[in-house]
């Protein structure tokens, strides 16, 4: 307890150096978490589990992949042919609807743009990753949306930062002018929103409303959509284990019924690995480059104000072998100001990481695949604290183990 | 610590030489000394001439290069570096021309130091400092540090953590090398005081013939070979 004290006092002696040191460390460790919270969930979407995994049928030779919407039913089955044939424990479907505020194609912006999802709603609550699993409390609000577009044929539902962006609110009547599905237009009711966090940048919708909107084109135009055929753009399938995932793609790739356009069957993690392909380099680059060398910076960083502290206190760590403290305890002494000074700062760093970006901020808006927001991870808040006492810990050794080779004897007077 | 013959300290025919490139600098020169429990023993000699190295070698800061340094029963000389260190704590007291006090404690923590490395409670180790402080005329300073204290009080602080582990053995380096005269002449009484009412045996270096004068013997180093010469106050 005494050795602490004397610890918080050194690193008090010099202030202006403790709060410089603290601050390289607060500011490389804001970065290193925010690149590992996004490195962390890129490799959590795309790590394969063992169990209750969920695999996705797309186009195998487009991307985007557009399969007609005749393939649903079946694939929804599994393309289950036969009586023993492995079913699907769930499944949902999704259609992709961009559309705009703005009637007028000269004056669409990204801004006055929303991109959504058409899907059956009650896949929201089974079939969405998180959703399937919210507490009680925040699954209940979520449970009244989801029940709100079931009863309203135009109802969406709409993630927080959408609401924010585009202004709207629960009970907002809008209409979407088509983008990709060029001349639908849909009327629409906000009925609720996502809980807070992976979804505040998702916008969901009924599909019976999409394809309603589509057979209505046919009968105004006596022709169908450009789209009517290309309508289904994923369809995910639930199962519960490798080998149960192994027979589903069997069944689904040697089925006669999926010819023309052929379809593949993977899992979401491979498929978004798949996707996040055209940012590999980049995400090499933060992973190897970009991390390691802002940890190698830190430790310099501590390293550099260590050694001055220590360089300008070798007579006292002198004086302090001479009073009989051993060349390990003056070393622990060093390392634990290090360590101290290091721990505390990553710790307050990655916990205001944790807090500004995720609730301040609302996520860090990192434009890669179609992830809107990055969220950083609560475990981060740890990292913070192992980062910044880790690379103080390495940064410190060699100063500190210079400690032990200040000669006793130097503390006294050299004339005599 | 107990003596044998009544002496504390003895050193048996001490060499120390040391490397300077590829010169040999013969520091001591087989030196022997004796030094009776409770003396008051001062050292002097001119720059270079041997006093702190022998001052080292005896308070087991630095290993001779042939020869024996004993204090008490203990083989000093053939110590490593770790015993020495958990010997120094129990049986030997420093004191430094420059005071050495550490900036960021206070008078009383300066004093508790060395306390921190015996098995001693919290009460025990603010027992004995409060004790040391007091015997130096320092209780009302305790919570002051060093750079709010003049130079004899923070010599005396210096003092205090000298003797608050209760050594036999107190080696002065130079103690008043750094004060005033008034403030040097308090030093010499407090460390005459402990010689008499603590029996408590020193070895002081010094260059100030006044400060010698309050030495039970002085010792006269030359190049390295002791040469007694009679005077002290005894």
């Amino acid at each position: 307890m005494k050795l602490l004290l004397l610890i918080l006092k050194n690193i008090r002696r010099n202030l202006l150096r403790s709060t410089l040191t603290s601050l390289g460390v607060l500011v490389l460790v804001f970065v290193v978490t925010l690149i590992w919270s996004v490195l962390w969930f890129l490799d959590l979407v795309t790590a394969e589990r063992s169990r209750n995994f969920k695999g996705i049928v797309s186009e195998r030779w487009r991307m985007p992949s557009q399969m007609p919407f005749s393939y649903a039913t079946t694939l929804e089955e599994g393309a289950a042919r036969e009586p023993g044939d492995v079913r699907p424990e769930d499944s949902m479907t999704w259609q992709f609807f961009g559309g705009s505020f703005e009637p007028d194609p000269r004056k669409r912006t990204r801004d006055n743009t929303i991109f959504g999802i058409a899907l059956e709603p009650a896949k929201l609550g089974t079939m969405m990753d998180e959703l399937d699993q919210l507490p009680a409390d925040k699954a209940a609000p979520l449970l009244e949306a989801i029940a709100g577009l079931e009863g309203r044929p135009n109802g969406i539902i709409m993630g927080r930062t959408q609401l924010q962006r585009t202004g709207k609110q629960i009970g907002d009547r809008f209409t979407l002018y088509g983008l990709n599905y060029r001349d639908i237009n849909l009327e629409f009711e906000v009925v609720g929103t996502f809980p807070e966090g992976r979804y505040d940048n998702t916008v969901a919708f009924h599909r019976h409303y999409l394809l309603a909107a589509l057979d209505a084109y046919q009968q105004a135009r006596k022709r169908p959509h450009p789209l009517a055929d290309k309508t289904l753009n994923l369809v995910w399938l639930k199962v519960p284990d490798r080998a149960a995932f192994d027979r589903l793609g069997a069944q689904i790739t040697s089925s006669p019924l999926y010819a023309s356009p052929a379809v593949k069957f993977e899992t979401a993690s491979s498929g978004i690995a798949t996707f996040l392909e055209a940012y590999r380099d980049l995400l090499w680059g933060m992973r190897w480059l970009l991390a390691p060398a802002i940890l190698a910076t830190l430790a310099l960083v501590i390293s550099n104000a260590i050694s001055i502290s220590v360089r300008e206190r070798r007579t006292e760590m002198a004086v302090l072998k001479v009073l009989g403290f051993r060349p390990a305890q003056i070393l622990l002494l060093v390392l634990g100001e290090a360590v101290l000074l290091g721990g505390l700062s990553g710790l307050v760093s990655s916990s205001a990481t944790y807090i500004l970006i995720n609730h301040a901020f609302g996520g860090l808006k990192f434009p890669i695949a179609f992830f809107p927001a990055f969220f950083i991870p609560e475990a981060a808040i740890w990292w913070g604290l192992a980062v910044g006492a880790g690379t103080a810990l390495a940064g410190s050794l060699v100063p500190a183990w210079n400690t032990r080779s200040v000669r006793v004897a130097d503390v006294f007077a050299k004339v005599a | 610590m107990d003596t044998v013959d009544g002496y504390i300290v003895r050193v048996r025919r001490v060499h120390r030489f040391f490397r300077r490139g590829s010169e040999r600098v013969d520091v001591l020169n087989d030196l022997t000394l004796d030094v009776p429990h409770g003396e008051f023993l001062g050292l002097m000699g001119p720059s270079g001439s041997g006093k702190t190295t022998l001052l080292n070698l005896i308070a087991g800061l630095d290993q001779p290069s042939a020869g024996e340094v004993w204090v008490g029963q203990e083989l000093v000389s053939a110590m490593s570096e770790s015993q020495l260190a958990r010997w120094r704590t129990r049986h030997v007291g420093f004191v430094f021309q420059f005071y050495h006090l550490l900036p960021v404690l206070t008078a009383f923590e300066n004093v508790e130091l060395p306390l921190l490395l015996l098995p001693l409670s919290a009460k025990q180790r603010r027992q004995q400092v409060l004790n040391a402080l007091d015997l130096v005329g320092l209780n009302e300073r305790v919570r002051h540090r060093p750079g709010q204290l003049s130079g004899g009080e923070q010599q005396r602080v210096g003092i205090a953590r000298a003797i608050v582990t209760d050594p036999l053995l107190i080696v002065a380096d130079e103690p008043t090398g750094d004060l005033d005269a008034r403030s040097a002449a308090e030093i010499l009484d407090i460390l005459g005081e402990l010689r008499r009412a603590l029996d408590k045996t020193i070895l002081m270096v010094t260059h100030d013939p006044h400060a010698a004068e309050r030495a039970d013997r002085v010792l006269h180093l030359e190049k390295g070979r002791l040469v007694e010469q009679p005077g002290g106050a005894g």
